[in-house]
């Protein structure tokens, strides 16, 4: 039976080693070492062997099952092996990917929500106003008299009723003043609109931010530092700010800000880029007298002011050379900001 | 407005104080300075010379080397290019440390190995015209060794912006007394000594009044508007040319020069800030009246042009008519010309916002009208004539009348102010002692501190040129506007608001922008307003209640309503992209749309819309995928399904004047947006290639029934078991109808969901009749708490067959 077993043993060896694929292997493996099969058969007839053989013939069975059972693992592993190069064989991985389409958010968008995140963490809430407005919130309110220039038909958009759109979101200000009491701390983005002709500095219609913050003993000193805090977290730690005094109708003090712009080949210069100003108290008198109370007083509360405008800092961030690349919504120049 | 630093030189000492100082102290002044322009040669490096000899230079063709006078220079060697000159030409040359235009410096050196002590200049290289041919060869009786800027007149002009807040500052001298002021207050702040200030006051000569005109009626005001009124005759005059001086300081600020009586006018106004004219009393019959126009009444003004009046304008007039255009602008008839010789010389204060009024009516601006809009001095009226009077004799000779014709007199609108230390420490948030704050105010012309009132409130008396100091407040402005910023500590510490309905709505918004984002969109910002053509492509999706809001002054008709609907601006943006060959249109915007509000007295109804608008391929073409098809109606639905997310999303077919394929697209029974395709014959006009999707939906609605907290459901523990479905239906039965009846009539507990997997249609008639159609769909039937049994579900899914093709029409294939 030895000879037998090692004669067995070459025949599977042969066979599973000639195997070309899965199924051969299998077949082998069923006739090798399946119930039917030669090996297991002779397993049933080793009562027959005499007993001082029957060790050798044992120990002989089961190293021809273990040698045959190896092989044919080996011979599934390597198939395998081979089926999965295979399968990854000739892929060109430098060849462009299956493409998706491509968006994103518009720069204006991106750069409002940059400064809105900022400023809520500075502790500001969001406020909003309607776009279509009374003149007594875009400018009575504000301290702005019947017949100042910025009333003008020339200037600004009238609705047959007396309304108009609002020239800046600082009607946005009284909006919040009318409901909510001090302490007050808001940021106001929306749109403003001027009788301007379009060209590539100017729109009709475009984006302030606004800002307002009203408690007791709120202090220029205040003002200064919340701007100097987000224009550094906006364009830099290193950004220098520096405040001219202005004039507006609705603050007084009034400064305009100017930050220090670097550009790469360019010398510094200052650039403006927002307005702003401690509350004129022209402005609490108005609010008290709409809201029926005293809760505004300009002898219990100050607060500060400011607004900007977020096409122009575009234009300075993103070095855009006409305004109006924020309005023509060209793919070409939105899927660089994607 | 135009600053000559030569003029304001007459009121100021400037000396040590370079040009960017200047520039500086008026920035931080709040006087914008929005340009300077050198006039004439500014550096006196540059001087007159004479050439004594020239010869060629030994190592260079091009080159001579010249021995030049320059007076009290010396005698210098000069090595130069041009060849225009000769020997006892007198011409420009720039010594060492001259700064020439472009910010060249000029330095000694060695050119190609001769020593070159100077420059000799082109017109061009001094910034005195284009003429680069050769140097700048001067007339013979150029004095040697002077600055050139001497001989030829140099200026330095600064254009500034003065805030409306600010008339004080219109004028010369009124911009050297707020400069003087600064300089002083700083230096005072500081502990400094101040400069020397040559800051004469405006002459002020005592005459004799009287109310009328010699032989004529009093001068009457009956008008509020003009309060204060002073004529003053001169007679025998001399119109003529003006001398030099005159005329260069005119030119200079842009003004054309006329003739020396209107130039003396003039140059008061840009002097003193007080607007002048000045009639010639030939023209002038009977008595002077300041009245009201009469409606209807002609005025022929100095410009040429005839004006209609109305009662709103203020005229100078006399017994025949207007003789001017109050504060505006002095009439055609009744102007000074060569042939003048008595002069009847006006100097008023007219209220602004009458002056206001008839400019901005009659869109006529003039630089009389500009300052009295914002507020003349009143106590500088009678200066000013006098000032001008003055000059006028010296210039124009003749004699002035003893006598000021005078009606009314200077209002008075300054008064006192009560500030307390306290106060202006707590708004600026800064230390500023009490001792500061008034060197301040006093060197800005406050009178004070009177004594103290209650709480320690000092008394300030303000001048009558600052009319824009009413309140403490006012004051406190200038002690922070004079003290600087720098002194005043940057203070972070506040109270914090918290979030509330709007940061709510404004990330929600952000939220599906960025998913859009994602799903290959980008977003477009278009401008709010549109014009009436293009309310035609509006799809508010309450449009059929709302009429669009119209502008009452449009500028262009481009722009003449507000948009009822983001679709207009974005087939706009489709349009543009096509024509600039994008290969497919996906864009959307979020913003607001405007509607007529119903209630008349309102203004508007706002609303926040999100619109997505779709065409062109559904993937980017590729080397994998070289013609993908064109997105359609369902491409759409798929944005819309993920951009919704848990949200079932129901379409219910409806008909839309801009859509072929229509549809209300709704949330749990609420209609939250309208979508489809747009007409084919609107999609041409684009030049569209594909068809082309729209949806808008109502951002605020959306919110309300997509922003709540979720709650949870329970995951499915046990399997679950699907039995498939296939109906025959006729071929314009909507799928809709199976869903609607399953989500309404179906209340079948086992049944976990439904799917369509497939719909089918054979043209041919082959497989299926062709006006047929089968629906096929898989239905998951599950329990939570066991495993179902095959039993149950058959016979659940049997009474749902039973009870579909029961209620609706259609068979089981």
């Amino acid at each position: 039976m030895l000879e037998e077993l090692d004669t067995l043993k070459t025949i599977a060896l042969t066979a599973v080693s000639a195997a070309a694929d899965e199924p051969a292997v299998e077949a082998a493996r069923v006739e090798f070492l399946g119930k039917k099969s030669a090996l297991t058969g002779m397993g049933g007839r080793m009562r027959e062997v005499p007993p001082d053989q029957k060790g050798a013939v044992g120990a002989k069975l089961n190293e021809v099952r273990t040698a045959i059972t190896t092989a044919i693992d080996e011979k599934k592993a390597a198939l395998l092996a081979a089926r999965d190069a295979a399968a990854v064989a000739g892929i060109d991985l430098t060849l462009p990917g299956r493409p998706a389409w491509r968006g994103g958010l518009h720069p204006l968008t991106q750069l409002q929500d940059r400064a809105v995140k900022i400023l809520r963490g500075m502790g500001f809430a969001l406020a909003t106003g309607p776009e279509v407005e009374t003149e007594w919130h875009c400018f009575d309110a504000l301290n702005t008299p019947a017949d100042h220039p910025a009333r003008n038909e020339q200037d600004t958009f009238y609705f047959p009723n007396g309304w108009l759109l609002r020239t800046h979101t600082s009607s946005v200000q009284i909006r919040t003043m009318e409901t909510a009491v001090p302490p007050v701390r808001i940021i106001a983005p929306g749109s403003a609109f001027r009788r301007d002709e379009i060209d590539a500095t100017h729109l009709s219609a475009f984006t302030q931010m606004e800002g307002l913050y009203i408690a007791e003993n709120v202090s220029l000193a205040d003002l200064k530092g919340t701007l100097e805090a987000f224009y550094r977290a906006l364009l830099g730690p290193k950004t220098r700010l520096r405040f001219r005094p202005h004039f507006f109708p609705f603050t007084e003090p009034s400064y305009e800000v100017d930050v220090e712009l670097h550009l790469a080949g360019q010398p510094a210069r200052w650039v403006e880029i927002a307005g702003c100003g401690m509350v004129d108290p022209a402005v609490f008198e108005a609010v008290c007298q709409q809201r029926g109370d005293r809760v505004y007083d300009p002898e219990r509360v100050t607060g500060f002011a400011f607004g900007m405008g977020l096409e122009r800092l575009a234009m300075i961030l993103f070095g855009l050379p006409d305004i109006r690349l924020l309005i023509e919504n060209d793919a070409r120049f939105l899927q660089q900001f994607a | 407005m135009l600053i000559s630093l030569n003029w304001l030189s007459d009121h100021l000492n400037l000396n040590g104080l370079s040009v960017d100082d200047f520039s500086q102290r008026l920035t931080f002044a709040g006087v914008e300075v929005e340009g300077i322009e050198q006039k004439g040669v500014a550096s006196d490096r540059v001087i007159i010379a004479q050439i004594l000899e020239f010869s060629q230079h030994p190592d260079a063709d091009k080159l001579s080397v010249c021995r030049v006078d320059g007076g009290p220079a010396g005698v210098c060697q000069i090595v130069c290019g041009a060849k225009n000159f000769k020997t006892g030409d007198k011409v420009p040359l720039a010594l060492e440390g001259a700064v020439l235009p472009g910010n060249l410096t000029i330095r000694k050196g060695q050119l190609r190995g001769v020593e070159s002590q100077g420059m000799m200049c082109s017109g061009k290289e001094l910034g005195l015209g284009q003429d680069h041919e050769g140097l700048l060869i001067l007339p013979a009786d150029a004095p040697v060794g002077s600055p050139l800027g001497d001989y030829l007149g140099s200026d330095t002009l600064i254009e500034i912006e003065v805030t409306p807040n600010r008339p004080d500052l219109l004028s010369h001298f009124g911009l050297a007394r707020e400069l003087s002021a600064l300089r002083g207050a700083a230096a005072g702040a500081a502990g400094e000594a101040g400069e020397a200030l040559v800051l004469e006051p405006p002459h002020q000569v005592a005459v004799k009044r009287t109310d009328h005109l010699a032989g004529a009626p009093a001068v009457e005001l009956p008008s509020e508007a003009c309060p204060f009124y002073t004529a003053r005759v001169i007679r025998g005059v001399k119109v003529g040319p003006s001398p030099a001086w005159l005329k260069t300081k005119l030119e200079a600020i842009g003004l054309r020069p006329i003739n020396n009586v209107v130039d003396v006018t003039n140059y008061v106004l840009h002097d003193l800030g007080q607007p002048l004219h000045a009639f010639d009393l030939a023209h002038v019959r009977g008595g002077i009246v300041v009245r009201a126009a009469v409606e209807g009444e002609n005025f022929e003004a100095l410009d040429g042009k005839t004006y209609v009046l109305t009662p709103d304008d203020l005229v100078v007039a006399d017994e025949a008519g207007a003789l001017a255009l109050a504060g505006v602008m002095g009439g055609a008839a009744s102007g000074v010309t060569l042939t003048t010789t008595d002069v009847l010389l006006e100097s008023a204060y007219f209220v602004p916002s009458g002056v206001r009024r008839t400019s901005r009516r009659l869109s006529l601006s003039s630089d009389s009208s500009y300052r009295f809009e914002r507020g003349v001095d009143p106590l500088m009226v009678e200066a000013a004539s006098a000032r001008a009077v003055g000059l006028i004799l010296e210039l124009a000779g003749g004699v002035a009348e003893d006598v000021l014709v005078v009606a009314g007199q200077a209002p008075v609108l300054t008064g006192e102010v009560a500030l307390s230390g306290d106060h202006v420490r707590r708004l600026l948030g800064s230390s500023i002692s009490d001792d500061d704050i008034s060197v301040i105010l006093r060197r800005l012309g406050l009178g004070g501190p009177g004594p103290s009132s209650a709480g320690g409130a000092g008394v300030w008396q303000v001048p009558s040129y600052r009319q824009d100091l009413q309140r403490p407040v006012d004051l406190i402005e200038e002690i922070a506007r004079v003290a600087g910023l720098d002194g005043i500590p940057s203070r972070t510490m506040a109270h914090f608001a918290l979030p509330g309905a709007d940061d709510a709505s404004y990330d929600f918004a952000l939220v599906l922008k960025t998913k859009l984002a994602a799903l290959g969109f980008y977003e477009a910002r278009t401008i709010k307003l549109v014009s009436t053509r293009q309310l035609d492509d509006g799809l508010g999706f309450d449009r059929r209640r709302s009429t669009p809001l119209a502008l009452k002054n449009p500028l262009s008709e481009d722009h003449t309503h507000l948009r009822p609907s983001l679709v207009p601006g974005l087939l706009a943006v489709a349009a543009h992209n096509v024509r600039q060959g994008a290969a497919a249109v996906r864009f959307f915007e979020a913003g607001t749309v405007f509607a007529q509000s119903q209630n008349p007295k309102a203004g508007s109804t706002e609303a926040q819309a999100l619109t997505v608008l779709l065409s062109g391929p559904h993937v980017p073409p590729s080397w994998l995928k070289k013609a993908p098809y064109a997105s359609d109606l369902y491409d759409l639905r798929g944005v819309i399904e993920s951009l919704l997310g848990r949200a079932e999303v129901r379409l219910k077919k409806i008909d839309h004047p801009l859509l072929v394929l229509a549809a209300e697209i709704s949330i749990g029974g609420k209609v939250v947006g309208l979508g489809g395709q747009l007409r084919p014959a609107r999609a041409r006009e684009l030049d569209a290639p594909d068809p082309l999707y729209v949806a808008e939906f109502n951002l605020g609605m959306l919110e309300t029934l997509l922003g709540k907290d979720v709650r949870y459901a329970e995951i499915a523990r046990f399997p679950s078991s699907t039995r498939d479905v296939a109906f025959e239906v006729a071929r314009d039965f909507a799928h809709g109808q199976i869903e609607d009846f399953f989500a309404k009539q179906i209340k079948e507990p086992l049944l976990a969901g439904v799917v369509l997997f497939d719909v089918f249609t054979d043209d041919t008639g082959a497989r299926l009749a062709a006006d047929r159609k089968s629906l096929a769909y898989s239905l998951t039937y599950r329990d939570a708490g066991r495993t179902l049994e095959a039993k149950e579900v058959d016979a659940a899914h049997a009474g749902i067959i039973k009870a579909l093709t029961t209620k609706l029409p259609l068979t089981v294939r």
